[in-house]
């Protein structure tokens, strides 16, 4: 893999910048390539808004100082918004689908999923990736660390 | 969709709006700076200014004069909307997906107000949940759950209308069946009072109460063979009568309507919906009268023969339909998961199966099987368990639902020997109150049933109240002589994405024109649009200076002959399929044509000359032969506008020659637009334009554009590198 050297910056719109020597680029896209198994590990970094050429790849993002770090990490959340789900408070089947009522790392809320089909993904045994009649998506990182009543309520989906 | 949403009084006092200002539109932002939900924020743009509200106060106002570029980003679970404010590019507003479309829709608006221009964008996409209700919207235009009641109505009585005699007959039915079996428990009473119980029991007394009740009996199963047969006879015209008219009008509807929306569903409308309706007539509906009826009567009898003991008779029922219910949802509940672990097997095997070649070749078997043990031995733990379940809260339910002839039993018992009521009326009673138990259980599943039947309804309503159809019926008639004019067209399957854009052409009758670009320029786009398959967004399309809405959709489109690069056609025979343009064609007229498409010598070959039978289960023709039938079709129109849509693109050298030559012989003197992937093909072409970028990149004769060193030029010199490397 052809490695640049690059140093980030934020850019004046608030966007992640990147220079490589004598070059800079204003606009570059983080996109991480394991982001389930592995979020911090592997990001991609890209040219532009629509994921253009790729400049290098970060192998771990601890490798980096704290301060560049940062400034991939809010490119990051731009390109990511996953909630993890760590209460669940209802869940409401009726006629093919489900209201969910949840807490999430980024706060409360409420989605509903289509029954049919293939909406909630077994990442692994414990793991679940839920996505919604929007196509919105979240996570439950451990089944078993909710509540026996909390898992029931998921019975439908495991 | 709705792109202004309503603003509360305390979020309205935060926008000073001038006086020539007026909210165009106004969109919640459902995540906030710091990556977490939030509330009470809103985008809200104006004609001059995009104002952004977080938690209810007022973060910042852009005027539109300062912004361009406005764009709706999808990233993983939110959206991003940027515009290029002062000449840098900032995020404005972050969202979940479910406002994502809108979103998109808006910064068009943004874009059109930078523009300078006024009007407002907006969207015919369908909400994906009701915002009154909050449920999930079957893919219809309004909520079944919210309108369900009254649209409900009013589509059965539709639906009704024409079968009006056949209700009334199977109403009358229903009555007689319901006399039928409430009489006979009082013909067993008169048995046993009056009859068994005498000192001297009569015989023939004893024989015509027998008489009777069979007779009752016997004359309720012909009521009821009646009575389904009606039914269903009933239930199957109406589906047909559904079944036809959806038929009509997705025939009817612009192809943007069945593009628009996922495939299978409207299969699934045409088929399945049309389906409930039937089944609930079978099912449902013969009874729904005969139950009513007699659960009155029932409790009507009940109470005029024991007012008390009717009253200790109703005591369980409460508590025997609220365990029913909960019974019947847990058990929903676990064959729900049941069927989804089955599901998770099969489709593993599935998998595995269809894999089978890798599978084996990398040598998994091992993996692949204790996979497959896993599931099954998951299915096989669930299976059980709900198996015992049924098993022993089945007979528990069943007991309860003789709960109330226990106490009917037991009360009624005491009366009888404290001489407050006759024996025969006892028989009687607990008849009557196992009936009622037997109704009550029938009517808890009630509200299931009608539930799918609105939704069914609702998806069926929804195609059939869509209006939005193109009438052209009633257009101009005339002879096309071939001058086709694009006006600043523009156009996007989903009107917020748009794929052309700004499209000026002028051709004149007779000039040949190639369209070359890369793959997704809109190439196909520009053609389904001459075609009118859709309607331009914005601009113009003229057809010998007639805009083509206002001509006649028969006449234009049998003056237009199309070769697509798969060419499909439909079960019957050659001569059918190269008469599909003209029936009334004659022999002569259609063989001539083959000739012409060089189709007449491979036709002549099959074993049933024009009378083979082709399509999908008939004779196999390889791609040239389809091309060419496609090409007589398009002769035996001979159309003065001509489309062909990589006509030669998936063909051997051989195939690709008899097609050439053929297409060469049928463009002679005609309006010819001609889209292709090797430029080769297109070197008989009088000017060729470049599409690239949702624009016309590059247009002239293939001199000018190598001269050009443009697009063009590059596409052309790949090619042939490519040609030279494979030869070489």
């Amino acid at each position: 893999m052809e490695q640049k050297t690059l140093t980030y910056f934020e850019s004046s719109g608030g966007f992640l910048g990147a220079r490589a020597g004598e070059e800079e680029y204003t606009r570059v896209r983080a996109v991480r390539l394991f982001p389930f198994s592995d979020p911090d590990k592997y990001i991609s970094i890209r040219v532009g808004s629509e994921t253009g050429e790729e400049l290098t790849v970060i192998g771990d993002m601890a490798d980096l100082d704290p301060e560049q770090r940062k400034f991939i990490e809010r490119d990051l959340e731009l390109n990511y918004f996953i909630p993890v789900i760590n209460k669940v408070i209802s869940i409401k089947d009726e006629y093919g689908h489900a209201y969910f009522h949840v807490m999430t790392d980024k706060g409360e809320v409420k989605f509903t999923i289509n029954m049919s089909g293939t909406n909630v993904t077994k990442l692994s045994e414990t793991r679940l990736l839920i996505t919604d009649i929007n196509e919105n998506r979240f996570e439950i990182r451990d089944v078993r660390a909710l509540t026996p009543p909390e898992q029931r309520k998921l019975d439908l989906f495991l | 969709m709705i792109l202004n949403f309503e603003l509360s009084d305390d979020l309205r006092k935060q926008i000073c709006l001038s006086e020539r200002e007026e909210i165009y539109y106004s969109l919640p932002i459902d995540i906030d700076g710091q990556s977490r939900y939030t509330r009470d924020s809103f985008l809200v743009v104006s004609n001059t200014k995009i104002y952004v509200i977080m938690q209810g106060a007022l973060e910042r106002t852009l005027a539109i004069a300062d912004c361009s570029e406005a764009k709706s980003h999808a990233h993983v679970g939110q959206g991003l909307l940027t515009v290029v404010h002062k000449g840098t590019l900032t995020v404005i507003a972050r969202y979940t997906h479910g406002h994502m479309g809108r979103y998109a829709y808006v910064a068009r608006g943004i874009n059109i107000l930078a523009s300078g221009r006024t009007e407002h964008v907006e969207s015919n996409e369908y909400e994906a949940s009701c915002p009154k209700c909050g449920r999930a919207i079957p893919g219809t235009a309004k909520c079944p759950y919210c309108n369900g009641e009254n649209r409900f109505a009013s589509t059965l009585k539709k639906v009704a209308k024409p079968y009006i005699p056949q209700f009334i007959g199977i109403a009358v039915l229903m009555v007689l069946a319901s006399v039928t079996t409430l009489v006979n428990p009082a013909i067993q009473r008169y048995l046993v009072d009056n009859v068994l119980l005498e000192k001297e029991p009569s015989k023939p007394l004893a024989f015509m109460c027998l008489g009777g009740m069979f007779l009752m009996s016997a004359g309720i199963v012909f009521v009821n063979v009646a009575k389904s047969f009606y039914s269903t006879k009933l239930g199957a015209r109406i589906s047909m009568d559904m079944r036809n008219s959806l038929f009509e009008k997705l025939q009817k509807a612009p192809l943007s309507f069945i593009n628009d929306r996922r495939p299978g569903e409207l299969l699934n409308r045409v088929v399945q919906d049309t389906r409930v309706i039937r089944e609930f007539m079978e099912n449902s509906f013969c009874n729904l009268f005969t139950v009513a009826f007699i659960f009155v009567c029932d409790v009507i009898f009940m109470l005029y023969i024991n007012p008390k003991l009717a009253l200790l008779s109703f005591i369980p029922a409460p508590f025997v339909v609220m365990l029913t219910v909960a019974f019947r949802k847990s058990i929903h509940r676990r064959f729900h998961l049941q069927w989804h672990k089955n599901d998770d097997a099969s489709s593993n095997l599935q998998d595995v199966l269809s894999g089978m070649r890798v599978v084996k070749s990398y040598g998994n078997e091992k993996h692949e099987a204790a996979r497959f043990l896993k599931y099954s031995n998951e299915y096989c733990r669930v299976q059980t368990r709900n198996e015992c379940f049924w098993a022993i809260f089945n007979p528990m339910l069943s007991f309860l639902m003789g709960a109330g002839v226990f106490v009917v039993t037991c009360f009624g018992g005491r009366d009888v020997l404290l001489g407050d009521m006759t024996k025969g009326q006892l028989v009687q009673f607990m008849t009557y109150t196992s009936l009622l138990y037997q109704y009550l259980n029938w009517m808890t599943q009630l509200p299931r049933q009608l539930t799918a039947l609105i939704s069914s309804l609702e998806r069926i309503d929804d195609i059939l109240a869509f209006d939005r159809i193109p009438d052209r019926e009633n257009g101009t008639v005339k002879t096309i002589k071939g001058q086709v004019d694009f006006k600043k067209a523009t156009f996007g399957y989903r009107s917020y994405k748009p794929v052309l854009e700004g499209i000026d052409l002028h051709v004149t009758p007779g000039e040949k024109i190639g369209i070359v670009g890369p793959s997704g320029a809109g190439k196909s786009t520009l053609i389904n649009l001459l075609m009118g398959l859709y309607e331009a967004d914005d601009g113009l399309l003229l057809v010998d200076g007639t805009d083509i809405r206002s001509l006649d959709r028969k006449s234009f489109h049998s003056q237009l002959g199309v070769v697509l690069q798969e060419t499909f056609l439909f079960s019957g025979t050659i001569l059918e399929n190269i008469r599909f343009a003209r029936p009334d064609a004659t022999y002569e007229e259609v063989i001539a044509a083959a000739r012409t498409a060089n189709a007449h010598d491979f036709i002549c070959r099959t074993p049933g000359g024009y009378d083979t039978y082709v399509g999908e289960k008939g004779y196999n023709l390889s791609g040239g032969e389809r091309q060419r039938i496609a090409i007589a079709r398009a002769v035996l129109a001979n159309p003065s506008l001509l489309i062909l849509d990589e006509a030669t693109a998936s063909l051997d050298t051989e195939s690709e020659y008899l097609v050439q030559s053929a297409l060469s012989k049928l463009t002679k003197g005609k309006t010819t637009f001609a889209i292709a992937h090797r430029l080769s093909t297109l070197k008989d072409c009088d000017r060729l334009i470049v599409i690239d970028g949702h624009r016309i990149s590059e247009m002239g004769s293939h001199e000018e554009l190598i001269a050009a060193k443009g697009l063009y030029y590059e596409l052309l010199t790949a090619q042939l590198q490519m040609q030279k490397r494979q030869e070489g």
